[in-house]
């Protein structure tokens, strides 16, 4: 009780705080200028955490082993969510020289440093989700979002990139034995990924048209898909729910291009169209609509044949016994 | 007294039924999974796919028994619509069709065992088993393997074309089918060709 009152407490603080640093955190990017000097910044760092320098490290006695797990690419980082800032914004105190302060890492910034907002929102979802029952205390932001890789939805648009990001991250820890087991509660065995979802047809081709968590969380957050990551108790299974006319994949993967085109060519949820032909959700009405009244016409037309037989051979019994 | 006439052999009738049966279960099904309403569904969609791919597989394996049947059987030659004057029988059905049958004109081609086909049937069934159905065929076996589509056509889904011609193709089939089976009736009595394609003897 005194736990729930303090965390309700803590987030109301947090709230307050960032409403009063809202006009702070609500930056423009930075002008060329400052770009400018932020990647040179950024050079500096990626002259050891980059291929090249992992290959040809600038001075000598750095731990190559060490290293080797904290690569950034250069041109993925420029163009993810956090390309355009400085290394240093997360990275502070404790990383400005090498060898790094021993306890850099605990210095680092936290995604609610900036996200506050965000995090209180995603939080409350997070915590009804399997990840947190499992895993609470191990489980954060950055087991799944790589701040140096992730792009939002909205600016990738493309929906086989913005699925490939995203499953990315599932399957790397539920495709992975090595990967699971990392991270997973002891005794806690992998379950096979394509073994569980045999009952999908197409399994592989769904994921790489759909995200997991199209399936995985429900559909309540307005703002964004939840990040209440559901098991297969509760996950979706339902076909129809994204193959119907009435797709909830506008409400989640195509939910930035549902404002576009939707009729193009005369079909409906077109925009999907794009990249995938869904089964009865992307129809063409008028297609639907002639074919339906040329079948109910020839029905009509075999019966209408039928019954003017009927009738004429009456007619001309009658007239035989006449 | 009924004449009796013996016209079709077992592989063409058991052929014949399993296929319509295979057809009307996928006509079903396909119709459940393009209509797709979780309001109102006539199959459930995941079980309605299961189905369509099964009943698919079937038709596959069914039509193979068809064209190989036809081959060495030489029945092939019955779905070839044979000059001269293809256009004036076909006119000459059609007109029996419209107006003979209603004053009790005669059928004006009866089916023999040399010709079990009048030229409209000819026609159509020619188009309809060596047209339309391999195209269905062909476009639902590229929809359960849709890796072997092209990915991506005038910038949408390179499964729209397939699909476009899968679905024209299946109602093209459905048309037929209704016509098929009230054609059926047209025999010398209304349960005759449904008894013919039984019993393989045609009685007139």
């Amino acid at each position: 009780m005194i736990g729930h009152f303090r965390k309700t407490l803590w987030r109301i603080l947090v709230l307050l705080a960032v409403l009063a640093a809202a006009p702070a955190l609500a930056d423009d990017p930075p002008s060329p200028d400052e770009l400018a000097k932020i990647r040179t910044g950024n050079a500096a760092c990626m002259a050891c955490h980059s291929e090249a320098g992992l290959k040809k490290p600038p001075k000598e006695g750095v731990d190559l082993k060490a290293l080797r797990k904290y690569l950034v690419h250069a041109d993925t980082y420029a163009a993810s969510d956090h390309g355009q800032m400085a290394c240093t914004k997360c990275h502070g105190d404790g990383y400005d020289n090498h060898p790094h302060a021993a306890k850099a890492r605990e210095g680092l910034s936290e995604c609610q440093d900036c996200h506050a907002r965000k995090a209180m929102r995603i939080e409350r979802q997070f915590d009804k989700s399997v990840h947190a029952e499992n895993l609470s205390d191990t489980f954060t932001c950055a087991t799944c979002h790589d701040a140096h890789t992730m792009a939002l939805a909205s600016k990738l648009r493309d929906p086989h990139k913005i699925v490939a990001q995203d499953n990315k991250i599932c399957l790397d820890c539920h495709d992975s034995d090595l990967a699971f087991a990392r991270i997973a509660p002891e005794k806690k065995k992998r379950p096979p990924i394509d073994d569980i979802h045999d009952w999908l047809p197409n399994t592989r081709l769904h994921w790489k048209a759909v995200r997991c968590i199209e399936c995985h969380t429900p559909a309540e957050d307005k703002l964004s898909l939840s990040h209440e990551i559901q098991n297969k108790d509760k996950a979706e299974k339902k076909c129809a729910t994204c193959h119907s006319a009435n797709t909830s994949l506008n409400a989640r993967l195509y939910r930035h291009l549902a404002t576009e085109e939707q009729h193009k060519y005369g079909f409906i949820n077109s925009v999907i169209l794009g990249s995938s032909y869904v089964v009865g959700a992307t129809r063409n009405p008028t297609l639907d609509f002639g074919l339906i009244i040329l079948f109910a016409a020839t029905v009509v037309g075999v019966l209408g044949h039928g019954l003017v037989r009927i009738i004429t051979t009456r007619l001309r019994r009658s007239k035989k016994n006449d | 007294m009924t004449k009796r006439v013996f016209m079709l052999p077992l592989w063409i009738r058991l052929w014949h039924w399993s296929n319509a049966l295979a057809i009307i279960v996928l006509a079903v099904t396909g119709m459940s999974l393009h209509f797709s309403d979780p309001a109102l569904p006539l199959v459930e969609f995941s079980l309605a796919a299961r189905i369509h791919n099964v009943a698919g597989v079937i038709l596959v394996g069914l039509y193979a028994v068809f064209v190989i049947g036809n081959i060495v059987t030489g029945n092939w030659w019955q779905y070839v619509p044979k000059p001269p004057g293809i256009i004036q029988r076909c006119l000459r059905q059609m007109q029996y069709y419209g107006s003979g049958i209603f004053k009790g004109e005669p059928e004006p081609f009866p089916p023999t065992p040399e010709t079990n086909f009048n030229a409209l049937q000819a026609v159509t069934y020619w188009s309809i088993m060596y047209l339309v159905l391999p195209a269905v065929i062909v476009s639902g076996l590229i929809f359960l393997y849709p890796q072997f589509s092209p990915d991506t056509l005038f910038g949408l889904d390179g499964l729209l074309p397939i699909a476009l011609v899968h679905y024209l193709g299946a109602a093209v089939i459905i048309l037929f089918v209704v016509s098929h089976i009230y054609l059926g009736t047209m025999g010398p009595k209304v349960s005759s060709l449904f008894k013919m394609m039984f019993t393989g003897w045609y009685e007139h």
